[in-house]
């Protein structure tokens, strides 16, 4: 027999000689007067978290002895005070050393629902279960054939319970379902090896009917198995060893808690208005806890400042007669021409015009907002960091506007290639400090602004350049940048009459500008959006700031957040290599992250030559000189487009977000392009005039 | 879900109930009414055999627990002197899976071996890989000091099955709301920073750190140890009177460094200053109470 067989076989002679005391007759009485059961089925699904079923549990016949547990009453309060949703507790005495007195005490004990978990396999059992003042009880597949299972439920529902109907097989899932099951539980468990497997339940869970509760029922010890069981789409879980043997019940069942409310928020849509602190399996605040504090009041003024009418107001006044805004959406028909000629496509591209900002970029959007943040703080000080020096100028220039005081960080790499943009910065008040750490870019300027910032935080903001780092930057800088793509949306209907776009392409380096213009169309499926990361000499080349192609980037913390990472084989931050100091950054924005995985972006990369390929089109197309940031999103709208025929558009509609522009690019185009000669180049090198040098 | 979390059976691995590592050096300290001192060291620094060297010196000059760093190529919580060894401890071929010779130098010396690390490494490395491995090579505990509580969910579980001490920072400016949360997600001790910054000497110790320890406490800490800035024998005596333990890094670290701070001095007159150095700030260190 086996160990099924023998448990079942238990219970039953255990339940004859209780049905001698008490008789049929007896316990249909006691079940009518017990109070009404609880509608379970409301407590085990919920769109806010995953419910937990903590479970009293003193032995297994897996692992033997588990728990004394002397006082099971006082032990299901503390699961009920940690969160719990259910209690189950086990009744069968011979293995688990459980009884219907635990039972009782249980009961009266809580106010949650309560699950008998036996061997149930007679009617005697159920009716004794409700005359208990069951909630929910437990029905193993295994123990039952078709007939007795179906038959069971009916009696469990027409008493007002339901049933757990535990499963190991796709085979028991589907026969659980005939009989009728609302509410089944998965026991993942590989039957080769006896180990828990979350592929194992994913298998089992796959295409059940929506309405059924699934319940995932094994090897949960933590928030790893709740976060991998809820991703899988579980919508409870049950626990037992790990919350019986915690040293502290009430926190165990917190932790556990938390951690399925934390997987629902991360999950959360519309994606437009999702919030951080988690993007799917990403985001977070991986800093320091001499930050949290920071960080608090920083979400606690935003959202404030968000729902006050004034700051909006003070904003959009800034963003007129200051900024400039709106920038103008441009159509770009020989531009598109060159698209045309390329793919056959009879497509249409239209340009946000960024560049036609204040300060040359979409940098000053969000540098705007988070010194008015700055101001309402009431701190006196920002610090920033810099890679082309775009976000520094963008920090310097509000920073004047608004009379704090401003220290930027520029790796010292960056800050000889950008030298221009380093005097713009001093010329506006700024201090600029020269990063000679680590690898010298804006890594290594992060790392040292974020060094000024633990210790300087009482009176200083990090104003932070890009839709990464710690909550509650990621959603914070997306709502300062998106109006770039609400803006582009009514444009494009009021003054082109087209309603909307066929797709979005943009570069991605942290991922502000990208996020900013895609987010008024993350709900919309009909538009198909384009993110490209700086290729370099190409992925193969090691030299190269692609994170998000296969191959490229794993799963990794690095400066505040959890995202796609350049890392080598030992966790330690790899260099990246761009022509475009902007977009040479070893991680990415969490939310692009999230975007990747749920498959709602594609993104793609630019390499040097084909961004400085499209840099030059752009020049001579349309007498736009484009940010070389930028050009990877033109040279994107290229792959975009044979993208698009691909899928059977022939006259799509494409914008183009021209980030910025390319001013400080000027001197390494001249170079690319051979229009300096070696005399005024090395000229700019040695007066450290403006440009970045190209690497050979 | 790694098949190290699991029994050889196939049973998932249990909670494991050994007592804190760290509790039980503190209650032996407690007897002679000593605080512990704890000296931090990166791994690695100057190469590998040096840096086991250099710990075991640290525990025979007197040393209770030494908190062996690992290099990290973005130390964002480190000062100057640590940013230096780091770096030359990466240059020198350092790799976290030797570090669990260092653990195993420390416990075989006598003391505690802790490891500080950025998440980042654990992380890449495996957390439950890097818990069975350090837990084998007779680890304590893990300093962690850019995981706050909030974000340490897998730790947390992984901790809880291996018996290892997990150790949280707070500073000054933490709430004390935060400073329960930090308290009751502890194991072992709790890290105060003396200060709001970066690792590195300083000249003068404030009140803060006391302020810090005794809110910490209220908050439900059993233990709380003090760091960042303690970098001589005054110094260190002076928290002793009211802190479980002293943690000194930089000043350590600074022994084995030359004149330029850049490079390793010559290995035979560092682990001689770094002896002495532990032997005076031990001195402080173990008499805080007397």
């Amino acid at each position: 027999m086996s160990v099924l067989d023998d448990l079942v076989a238990g219970a039953v002679e255990d339940q004859r000689k209780r049905e001698q005391l008490v008789s049929m007759e007896e316990l249909k009485k006691q079940a009518q007067e017990a109070p009404a059961a609880l509608d379970v089925k409301r407590w085990l699904r919920r769109d806010d978290g995953i419910p937990v079923i903590a479970e009293i549990k003193r032995a297994s016949p897996s692992k033997g002895h588990l728990s004394d547990i002397p006082d099971p009453a006082s032990l299901a309060r503390e699961y009920a005070e940690g969160g719990a949703s259910a209690i189950s507790v086990l009744t069968e005495g011979r293995v688990f050393l459980g009884s219907l007195d635990d039972f009782d005490q249980v009961r009266h004990a809580v106010r949650i629902p309560v699950l008998r978990k036996d061997f149930i396999v007679t009617e005697y059992q159920i009716w004794e279960a409700r005359a208990h003042g069951a909630d929910l009880i437990l029905l193993i597949v295994a123990a039952l054939d078709d007939e007795t299972l179906a038959h069971l439920l009916e009696l469990a529902h027409s008493l007002g319970m339901h049933a757990l109907v535990e499963t190991h097989t796709r085979e028991e899932i589907d026969r659980a379902i005939a009989a009728g099951a609302q509410i089944i539980g998965i026991n993942a468990r590989n039957l080769k090896n006896l180990r828990v497997d979350v592929s194992v339940y994913r298998e089992l869970a796959e295409n059940l009917p929506q309405n059924v509760i699934k319940v995932a029922e094994s090897g949960i010890f933590g928030s790893v198995e709740v976060e991998e069981y809820s991703r899988a789409g579980a919508d409870a879980v049950l626990v037992g060893e790990a919350v019986a043997t915690a040293d502290d019940h009430q926190l165990a069942v917190e932790r556990l808690v938390e951690a399925g409310a934390r997987v629902k928020s991360s999950q959360s849509t519309p994606l437009s208005t999702h919030e951080g602190p988690y993007f799917g399996r990403f985001g977070g605040r991986h800093v320091p806890e001499a930050l949290i504090h920071a960080l608090d009041e920083l979400e606690q003024v935003y959202d404030e400042a968000k729902n006050d009418p004034a700051f909006v107001e003070e904003l959009a006044r800034l963003h007129k007669y200051y900024v400039g805004r709106p920038s103008p959406l441009t159509e770009a028909p020989r531009f598109a021409q060159r698209i045309n000629d390329a793919t056959g496509l009879n497509a249409r591209v239209f340009l946000k015009r960024e560049d036609l900002n204040h300060t040359g970029a979409h940098k000053i959007n969000n540098a705007l907002g988070q010194a008015l943040l700055v101001k309402r703080m009431g701190k006196t000080r920002v610090i920033a960091e810099t890679g082309a020096g775009q976000h520094g100028v963008a920090t310097a220039t509000v920073c004047a506007l608004l009379g704090l005081k401003c220290r930027i960080y520029m790796g010292q790499i960056d800050a000889r290639r950008q030298a221009l943009n380093v005097a713009r910065m001093r010329l506006l008040g700024a201090e600029v400090v020269e990063v000679t750490l680590g690898s010298k870019i804006l890594k290594d300027a992060i790392n040292e602004a974020l060094r000024d910032w633990v210790t300087n935080v009482e009176t200083t903001h990090y104003l932070l350049g890009t839709a990464a780092g710690p909550h509650p930057f990621p959603s914070m800088v997306r709502d300062f940048q998106k109006l770039i793509g609400e803006e582009a949306q009514s444009q494009l209907r009021e003054d082109y009459g087209i309603d909307h776009p066929d797709a979005i392409c943009a570069c991605v380096g942290g991922g502000s500008n990208a996020i900013g213009i895609m987010n008024a169309f993350l709900d919309d499926p009909r538009v198909n959006l384009y993110g490209y990361e700086a290729g370099g000499h190409g992925p193969e080349s090691g030299e190269h700031a692609i994170r998000l192609t296969d191959g490229t980037g794993q799963l990794g913390v690095f400066q505040g957040t959890q995202s796609y990472l350049l890392e080598d084989e030992e966790g330690q931050t790899l260099d990246t290599y761009s022509i475009s100091a902007g977009l040479d950054y070893a991680s990415v924005g969490p939310e692009h992250a999230w975007l990747k995985e749920i498959g709602r972006v594609n993104y793609s990369y630019a390499t040097d030559d084909e961004a400085m390929d499209a840099f030059k089109a752009l020049c001579e197309t349309e007498g736009i000189i484009p940010a070389i940031e930028s050009s990877h999103a033109l040279a994107g709208a290229f792959k975009a487009a044979e993208d698009l025929k691909a899928k059977g558009y022939t006259d799509p509609v494409i914008i183009v977000n021209v980030s910025g522009r390319g001013d400080k690019d000027v001197a390494t185009a001249g170079r690319w392009f051979g229009y300096l000669t070696d005399d005024q180049s090395k000229a700019l090198d040695a007066n450290g005039a403006h440009g970045s040098s190209v690497t050979e | 879900m790694t098949n190290t979390n699991s029994t050889p059976s196939g049973q998932p691995l249990g909670i494991n109930h050994r007592p804190s590592p760290t509790e039980s050096m503190f209650a032996a300290l407690d007897e002679r009414n000593r605080p512990a001192f704890i000296g931090y060291l990166p791994f690695g620094f100057p190469t590998p055999d040096l840096s086991i060297q250099a710990v075991r010196t640290m525990v025979e000059h007197g040393v209770d627990a030494v908190e062996i760093g690992l290099p990290y190529s973005d130390p964002v919580m480190d000062g100057p002197v640590i940013q230096s060894a780091s770096q030359i401890a990466l240059q020198a071929g350092e790799r976290i899976a030797d570090v669990f010779r260092a653990v195993e130098a420390v416990a075989n010396a006598g003391g505690v071996p802790l490891i500080m690390s950025y998440w980042n490494l654990i992380f890449h490395y495996g957390v439950d890989r890097f818990a069975a491995d350090f837990a084998q090579a007779g680890g304590a505990g893990l300093i962690t000091p850019d995981l706050i509580p909030d974000e340490a969910g897998e730790w947390i579980e992984t901790s809880d099955r291996y018996g290892l001490d997990r150790i949280f920072l707070v500073s000054p400016d933490t709430s004390d709301e935060r400073l329960a949360l930090v308290s009751r997600n502890a194991r072992g001790f709790v890290y105060a920073a003396s200060r709001m910054g970066v690792t590195g000497e300083r000249a003068t110790i404030g009140t803060s750190p006391e302020v810090l320890v005794d809110r910490t406490r209220k908050a439900g800490a059993n233990r709380v140890c003090v760091g960042i800035g303690v970098s001589t024998a005054e110094q260190g005596s002076a928290v002793g009177k009211y802190a479980d333990g002293v943690i000194v890094g930089s000043a350590l670290v600074h022994t084995l460094l030359d004149e330029s701070g850049k490079a390793a001095r010559n290995s035979d007159e560092g682990l001689a200053m770094l002896a002495a150095k532990t032997e005076e700030l031990a001195e402080g260190i173990h008499n805080a109470r007397v």
